[in-house]
């Protein structure tokens, strides 16, 4: 008995494996990415990249559990699809005296085969593919990297308990679904979903109008949380979250009645071209799993506006990068006694230019008004301004490779980052004067080349240069009212070889401290305290790049992660759900073919039918997805232009299009082949 | 009075050449218009590959078939689905209504296939329901309505685009007695009352006696024919019954 059952269940395996061969692949692509990515999470070379890239594996286990909570909704569902798919079978079976208790191991059995044989063509994948992730990981870091075939051990066995689990927990839960059932509820599970296609659309239509409602209010909040970096409120972003959650859902729940309303009650569009066929086609299907395409259109929205968030941030540090590092070396202090780091960086790297020079500080000049229209519009950043003789600013100006400027003593430049750099332009048409301590000075130009600005180091927005005899008699602060960051004396390196870390870490150890006593008062009782204030600032290039790749990379590998496993697993849904339908289809579009439609109008309606199917989840976060990034990018506004957001946005769904695509393709062809199949035969 | 369909010497070959099984055999005959023209034969006599061919979903070996003068044999392979939707209309065993569609739409569906404008569609539906007493149920779905409602439905599709000829490949296989006798007198309602031409495939002798003629088909052959010109029905539904006697042993459903 136990070895029929066996070999019955082997073949029905078998037979599965043609019938949901996309389910399987994406459960190989998904042990796949499991496996490489927890062997990057347990990988030394990696981790001793940089101090950051230790954060790297911390994350990808958090993802990773995110992940498998994924797949293992996705087994789940396969599987419970699977088995009311072929209920009749198992019915079959109970009618002709086999027990419950066989039967559900017949379907446990062909579970674990199917699941065993992914597991392990799996984790051959995925050690090819850990091996590729690597190379680049290494090459993002110029490191050389020669490929080994090592096996990771833990990471094996996380993803055999990882997928061990998913299975698990599936099997138990339909194993009780097929014990609990009675022989007519499998007999007749086919006919069940066909009740709900008919419902009173007036409802629904209504409902239709409340989601687009709350997409536009969801998107409202999100516009007004994010209108700058100030007011972002969590409680506001969560309630544009639920309202969004929520609109979504209705969406889908009422979307087949607005088809229907749009399509079918207009007889004119009803009987153009084919859309009678196809859209009752959909609107039925869609009526049937409103709530799985719900599900799949708030993940996408998610993952979509997720991924773009983290390119955004990605962006913004790179730009920061060039605007704010324009020297490889740059160290503030407030004494001015710079010979301990000139002593260190002479002996440990080739020195191209070497600059010393100190910036003043005036009470603000009323050229922050320059800032109208800008992200930084309306904040409170300085209660003084920085000021620069001419002669250092042409000679830093030198060092970087631009043109000298000259100045009149009663003119100034402001030199700014280059974000902002219109709509001072904009403001001097109208104001070019300015009054610095009662003198009178016109506005000759504004820069806004990369200066090393945003950083802080010479100033973070703008500063003012003027003619080194009118800065002698200005009245200038000797050190800023504020404690600063950076402080009025510097020095710029720039080196012939880029530094790295440990040249930092070696640097920061030079800062001298001063001890700074303190007194507070806490429920009435006096505290004394002191910290610790450096003296000096360092920042190097080098440091910052490695800190930036190591955040490139664990954003972008991570988003890749996430967006590839969510569009796949949503993907497989949908192809899985059409190509078994594709028997009920195959006798609509069979029909149609006795009616003379032509073949190659049947795989036009087809791909058609298919398209809208594919394309109807991936609608409304798409279309949520592009104002929301642009809301929420108001406030990286400072290092990222618009263009470049859009670009984000585009390189996001461009990733998650290709691998949906491909999905959809795969579909389309093997829905046409089943189609087509039997109408030879 | 006008002939619609013409076969003639019409042979169909299975197999290769070592082992070749004659589906048709040289068969010929004519269809005039507004005949209820039966086909009968037992199992594997090749009825139904006589119906295929005439529907062009299966091709002749030899021989011509004419409809209203044009040889469907010869049409090429592009245009047969625009012949088959113009020219024929089909009655299925197991009606073929689709499940998503109204009772309307399915009426609809050969007429949107021919691009037909919305107005026009319109009319004929409601024309062609209120003469076969469906109209209250045009909003329903399939699954809401009677066995006898899906058949009027099924009959409204086949005549709705006026097509030549409406093929019935056994109609009544699937139906107990009572809805067979209400579709068949539904059939020779639409053919008596509405001029439709009708060639109908079957093996029972009690469909068949509705017809006006019969055409008795054994191992690819023509085997007798039988008409029913003035007598009642039950005299020719005898007659048939004296027929199959001769066909032959394998003939065994006489009531």
């Amino acid at each position: 008995m136990l070895e029929m059952l066996g070999k019955l269940s082997l073949r029905n395996a078998k037979r599965q494996a043609k019938d949901y061969i996309i389910y399987f692949i994406t459960i190989v692509i998904s042990v796949a990415l499991i496996f490489s990515f927890n062997s990057i999470a347990f990988s030394k070379d990696i981790q001793e990249l940089s101090e950051m890239m230790k954060y790297f594996n911390t994350s990808i286990v958090v993802v990773s559990v995110i992940v498998v909570l994924v797949i293992a909704w996705l087994v789940n569902y396969t599987m419970k699809f699977m088995l009311e798919k072929r209920s009749k079978e198992f019915g079959t079976y109970q009618i002709l005296g086999i027990e419950k208790k066989d039967i559900s191991n017949i379907f446990i059995l062909e579970n674990v085969f199917i699941g065993i044989t992914a597991l392990l063509v799996g984790i051959a994948v995925g050690t090819l593919l850990y091996q590729l992730l690597t190379s680049v990981i290494m090459n993002i870091f110029n490191q050389p990297y020669k490929i080994q075939i090592d096996f990771n051990l833990n990471a094996v066995g996380l993803t055999v308990v990882y997928f061990g689990a998913i299975f698990l927990v599936a099997l138990i839960n339909n194993r009780r679904k097929i014990r609990k059932t009675k022989i007519h509820d499998l007999l007749y599970a086919e006919k069940q979903n066909e009740n709900q296609l008919v419902k009173k659309s007036k409802g629904n239509v209504i409902i239709f109008c409340i989601s687009i409602i709350l997409f536009i209010i969801a998107l409202a909040l999100t516009k007004h949380t994010f209108r700058d970096g100030n007011t972002i409120s969590g409680n506001l972003v969560l309630i544009a979250i639920i309202t969004l959650i929520i609109g979504i859902y209705l969406f889908y729940i009422s979307i087949s009645s607005f088809i229907i309303k749009r399509y079918l009650e207009n007889k004119n569009r009803k009987y153009q071209k084919n859309n009678m066929f196809i859209f009752r086609n959909l609107t039925s299907k869609i009526n049937t799993m409103s709530v799985t395409m719900g599900t799949l259109a708030v993940i996408f929205t998610i993952v979509i506006i997720g991924c773009d968030v983290a390119m955004l941030m990605n962006g913004m540090l790179n730009n920061e990068i060039d605007m704010g590092y324009t020297y490889e070396i740059m160290i503030s202090s407030l004494d001015g006694d710079f010979s301990r780091y000139k002593e260190y960086i002479e002996k440990n790297a080739k020195v191209k230019e070497m600059y010393e020079y100190r910036t003043y500080y005036v009470p603000e000049t009323g050229i922050i008004a320059g800032l109208t229209g800008s992200a930084f519009e309306g904040g409170k950043w300085y209660s003084e301004d920085d000021v620069m003789k001419l002669s250092d600013y042409n000679k830093l100006r030198e060092i970087l490779g631009y043109e000298n400027v000259t100045l009149q003593d009663d003119e100034i430049i402001v030199q700014c980052i280059s974000t902002v750099q219109k709509n001072f332009e904009k403001y001097i048409e109208e104001n070019n004067t300015l009054t610095i301590n009662n003198k009178q000075f016109k506005i000759k130009e504004v820069r806004g080349e990369d200066f090393a600005q945003s950083s802080g180091f010479n100033s973070y927005i703008y500063m003012i240069a003027v003619t080194d005899e009118v800065l002698e008699q200005l009245n200038c602060t000797e050190v800023g009212e504020e404690e600063a960051y950076d402080f009025p004396y510097k020095l710029v390196v720039q080196t012939e070889e880029p530094t790295n870390e440990e040249f930092y870490e070696d640097l920061r150890a030079l800062i001298p401290t001063e001890e700074i006593p303190k007194v507070e008062e806490i429920d009435g009782e006096e505290y004394e305290y002191s910290y610790e204030r450096n003296l000096a600032n360092v920042k190097t290039r080098g440091k910052r790049m490695s800190e930036s790749k190591s955040f490139y990379t664990i954003i972008s590998f991570l988003a890749f992660y996430i967006a590839l496993v969510f569009s796949i697993t949503s993907a497989t849904i949908l192809a899985i759900q059409q190509l078994s339908d594709s028997e009920k289809y195959k006798y609509r579009y069979q029909l149609l073919k006795k009616l003379g439609v032509e073949d190659s109008k049947l795989n036009k309606m087809i791909f058609k039918q298919l398209f809208i199917y594919f394309a109807l989840p991936m609608l409304i976060p798409v279309i949520i997805s592009i104002p929301a990034t642009l809301f929420i990018g108001n406030i990286f506004l400072v290092g990222i232009t618009i263009e470049e957001i859009l670009l984000n946005i585009a390189v996001v769904l461009g990733l998650i299009f290709i691998v949906y695509g491909i999905y959809f393709i795969a579909t389309v062809v093997q829905f046409e082949r089943n189609i087509n199949e039997e109408m030879r035969g | 009075m006008k002939e619609i369909l013409k076969v003639e010497n019409i042979q169909k070959y299975y197999g290769n050449k070592d082992n070749i099984t004659k589906a048709i055999d040289d068969i010929s005959f004519t269809v005039e218009k507004g005949e209820f023209i039966g086909i009968m034969g037992a199992s594997g006599s090749g009825k139904t590959t006589l119906l295929n061919c005439i529907s062009t979903i299966d091709n002749v070996s030899a021989g011509h078939i004419y409809l209203e003068n044009e040889d469907i044999t010869e049409i090429k392979e592009k245009d047969i689905a625009k012949f088959r939707r113009e020219k024929l209309g089909f009655i299925f065993q197991d009606f073929n209504l689709l499940d998503t569609l109204t009772i309307e739409e399915n009426i609809a569906l050969t007429l949107t296939i021919n691009q037909k404008n919305a107005n026009e569609i319109d009319k004929k539906v409601e024309q062609i329901s209120e003469k076969l007493g469906i109209k209250e149920i045009l909003k329903k779905y399939p699954y809401q309505v009677s066995g006898g409602q899906k058949q009027r439905c099924a009959c409204a599709r086949a005549i709705v685009s006026e097509p030549s000829i409406i093929l019935a490949d056994e109609p009544t296989g699937a139906l107990d007695s009572k809805s067979a006798n209400d579709l068949l007198n539904l059939m020779e309602e639409m053919n008596k009352q509405m001029g439709a031409t009708i060639l109908m495939v079957t093996h029972d002798t009690f469909s068949a006696s509705y017809c006006d003629r019969i055409i008795f088909i054994k191992d690819g052959k023509i085997f007798n024919e039988a008409v029913k010109g003035e007598k009642t029905r039950k005299q020719f539904y005898n007659e048939i019954l004296d027929v199959l006697a001769l066909l032959g042993g394998d003939v065994r459903d006489v009531r």
